[in-house]
């Protein structure tokens, strides 16, 4: 495509999130939708900038990420560790592995009850269920990477002499690394659902409640400045986890 | 320096050989793929291996290389029985293109054999360079693997063998996926590379001009279950060269009884 | 066989745990408690009502959210203009976790049906529109030069041609929206939502009925592998390997 043609296919798609809002402003202003559920976008701006500012929604994004990327991480680790344990070893692939595949269509939500039953509606339990839920996808992610070791690959350390630990960090991680990247960028987005969901549960400060309570109380303008908040984190941290990728998976291009 | 440590010559005066396989067979998953071989190569011999799929030329190869261990009989290397893989026997796949590391750049990929050896990491860049302008790749050195043609992929892995300083080089089919032109090239390439190097060679292909054209004795292989055949020496000069030597008289009545035989050994 | 040999270990551990230590409390159970308030729930059709809800409003949600991911995947994958214009758009809404548009559902719908479903609607539409419109563009060109040979109109190539060439992808971005759509709706079901299997979950809490809890957990487990293995099958009898190429996003 021509330079040109892109250039205004670009200036159009700005023109379309342009004419959204515009859209949204005249449905608002002629009342065609209830002020209660949808509110202006004069009036979500207003909120946003007024609770960023002078409000506590800054203190409230900043509990939600804080949570989200401390659960996450923590999963991260884990995951990694645990998935290359298991990933390197084909006989504890074969035993433990159907276990894991049986598990993984079970939605990671449905810990909370099980969170709430053991920790109460608490810290705990949020940070918990985060951990939890998260660790599947890296740890599937992992075993699949280092499953999928070339066997050729796996010839040619054997050739050179390497040891096993070689062999894990040369050949199985660097390997499992696409995978690896690709299962830390799904756990984000489930890290982000079980914080918010959690939050909502276990009355614990963050978005997820501030989004609950201001639906609640049917100040829809914080609702909405709440929404657009979280999904300025997803499309923020998946932005930065894709650099990432296409930093250390340059080789790939 | 004293010249016991390598026999050269045994009690009866005859050469010992680098390499020995004696009565081997080998059954995998409980079918037979080898049986009975018996063969012998000499220090500095290139010797080819040609057959027909199925006759266990890479077999053959991944025992010597210490990757599968015979059912019986017995491989010996330098007068030690073969009990696994050895920094002094590197092995050129075939695959070229599951045998590099995706993720390293072509300097990186070299630099995987030195570190095997445990060469300190200040002295791995001086020795990585020489074997790239050896191969021909030292204008690519950041490259990856992604990035390069088959021909030169093969080139990165003779040049991470070469880093091995190996006494003996096993080489399955690396030229088979290349073009004309490409195999052509990388043929002159390994011959001079063995010359100056004076490394022993096994060199499995299926191509059978090929075998005659690198080696100094060509051994042809029967199928179901894989057994020697039969040897040819080839007494073609060195350095060969593709238009004269294929063109040469013996070249073309090897080439002949070659061919005539694995066609009867087809049948 | 190994694969079982897990599992049985571990339900034998806790049965045995169970019976020596009497660990049951208010949130923990024996297996063979479990196992009974699962064949109790079972037998008495509770568990069946609240399946029937939850997949019920997961297929709503994926019929609808995928339907619209479908229409707009054609359009983007057939015309690659068009998917430069909704570009910008796509990418500001899609980061959106579907959770977050719970409380704005709950003030348009209110609790039930409509909520889960809008919700479910939601986390549905973008898979099926990026599988979708990939699969679409993906669509050999040659083939369209056929159509366009042979005097289709733009409905008769994309039913006749574009439909039936993208099918095995398309057919995989509908299983993993399928997959997305059960979770999602137990999700809400959890968080709000008095319905379904995920209330259930919450209820058998909340009133300290633990056996009744982990009996639910399970059978969610069993729905879930049971819809995605037959999925799977499906799939692999009816396109084989043709769908196995960049199933994934």
């Amino acid at each position: 495509m021509r330079l040109s043609a892109r250039l205004g296919l670009g200036l159009a798609s700005v023109l379309l999130c342009a004419a959204i809002v515009g859209g949204w402003h005249l449905a608002t202003r002629f009342g065609l939708v209830s002020r209660a559920f949808l509110p202006s976008p004069e009036r979500t701006w207003l909120a946003l900038w007024r609770g960023l500012t002078e409000g506590d929604l800054r203190r409230q994004v900043l509990a939600t990420v804080e949570r989200m990327l401390l659960g996450w991480v923590l999963a991260s680790l884990v995951g990694i560790v645990l998935g290359s344990l298991i990933g390197s070893s084909r006989r504890a692939r074969a035993w433990i592995g159907p276990s894991l595949e049986f598990l993984r269509p079970l939605p990671a939500s449905a810990l909370i009850p099980i969170g709430i039953a053991f920790f109460g509606l608490s810290q705990s339990m949020v940070l918990a269920v985060i951990c939890f839920g998260t660790l599947w996808p890296m740890l599937l992610a992992t075993i699949q990477g280092f499953a999928a070791l070339d066997p050729q690959l796996r010839d040619v350390g054997r050739m050179l002499g390497f040891g096993r630990l070689d062999t894990v960090w040369k050949f199985a991680l660097p390997n499992a690394l696409p995978d690896i990247l690709a299962g830390m960028r799904l756990g984000l987005t489930v890290a982000l659902i079980l914080s918010v969901v959690g939050e909502m549960l276990a009355g614990q400060q963050g978005l997820g409640l501030s989004i609950l309570l201001a639906a609640r109380a049917f100040r829809s303008p914080d609702l909405f400045a709440g929404v657009i908040l979280l999904g300025a984190i997803g499309y923020a941290t998946n932005l930065v986890l894709a650099q990432v990728e296409l930093r250390v998976l340059r080789w790939r291009s | 320096m004293s010249a016991a440590v390598i026999p050269l010559q045994k009690a009866g005066g005859k050469p010992e050989p680098l390499i020995a396989f004696r009565r081997v067979d080998l059954d995998l998953g409980g079918r037979p793929i080898l049986r009975g071989i018996d063969l012998e190569i000499a220090r500095g011999e290139f010797v080819c291996v040609v057959g027909p799929s199925g006759c266990g030329k890479t077999t053959l190869l991944r025992l010597l290389g210490g990757l599968l261990a015979p059912t019986g009989g017995e491989v010996s290397y330098a007068g030690g029985p073969v009990a696994g893989p050895s920094a002094n026997v590197a092995i050129v796949f075939q695959d070229y293109g599951k045998a590099l590391l995706p993720w390293r750049n072509v300097a990186g990929n070299v630099s995987l054999a030195l570190e095997a050896a445990g060469v300190p990491r200040g002295e791995r860049e001086a020795r990585i360079a020489p074997l790239l302008r050896k191969v021909g790749l030292d204008a690519h050195a950041e490259r990856f693997p992604g990035q390069l043609s088959g021909g030169m992929q093969q080139r990165v892995q003779i040049a991470r063998c070469l880093a091995q300083e190996p006494t003996l080089l096993l080489m399955d089919e690396p030229f088979g996926a290349l073009d004309a032109m490409t195999r052509q090239a990388l043929q002159d390439e390994v011959l001079r590379i063995v010359q100056a190097s004076r490394m022993t060679v096994l060199f499995v292909t299926h191509d059978l001009e090929e075998a005659i054209y690198l080696g100094d004795r060509v051994i042809a292989l029967r199928p179901h279950p894989g057994r020697v055949a039969a040897t040819f020496e080839v007494d073609l000069a060195r350095p060969r060269e593709q238009l004269a030597t294929r063109e040469a008289p013996q070249f073309l009545r090897l080439r002949r009884a070659l061919y005539d035989f694995i066609e009867s050994a087809e049948r | 066989m190994k694969g079982l040999v897990l599992p049985i270990l571990l339900v034998a551990l806790a049965e045995g745990a169970a019976r020596t230590f009497g660990i049951a409390s208010d949130s923990l159970a024996a297996p063979s408690d479990i196992a009974a308030a699962l064949a109790e729930a079972l037998a008495d059709g509770r568990l069946l009502l609240w399946s029937a809800q939850t997949v019920a409003s997961a297929l709503a949600g994926l019929a609808i959210g995928g339907g619209l991911g479908l229409v707009l995947g054609l359009l983007v994958g057939l015309s690659p203009a068009t998917g430069r214009v909704l570009h910008l758009p796509i990418e500001f809404l899609r980061p959106i976790p579907s959770v977050a548009l719970l409380p704005v559902a709950l003030l348009g719908f209110g609790f039930g049906y409509r909520l889960e479903i809008a919700i479910v609607a939601f986390a549905c539409f973008w898979p099926v529109l990026i599988i979708g419109s990939a699969a679409i563009s993906g669509v050999e060109r040659r083939l369209l030069e056929v159509g366009r040979v042979l005097r289709f109109g733009p409905l008769a190539r994309i039913r006749k041609i574009v439909l039936p060439a993208a099918l095995p992808r398309l057919f995989v971005a509908f299983r993993l929206a399928a997959g997305v759509s059960l979770i999602v709706a137990v999700t809400v079901e959890i968080a709000l939502n008095p319905l379904g299997l995920g209330y259930a979950m919450m209820y058998a809490q909340e009133t300290l009925r633990p056996a009744l809890m982990f009996a639910v957990l399970v059978w969610v487990g069993l729905v879930g592998w049971a819809i995605n293995a037959l999925l799977l099958t499906a799939q692999r009898r009816l396109f084989g390997p043709a769908a196995l190429v960049n199933a994934g996003p």
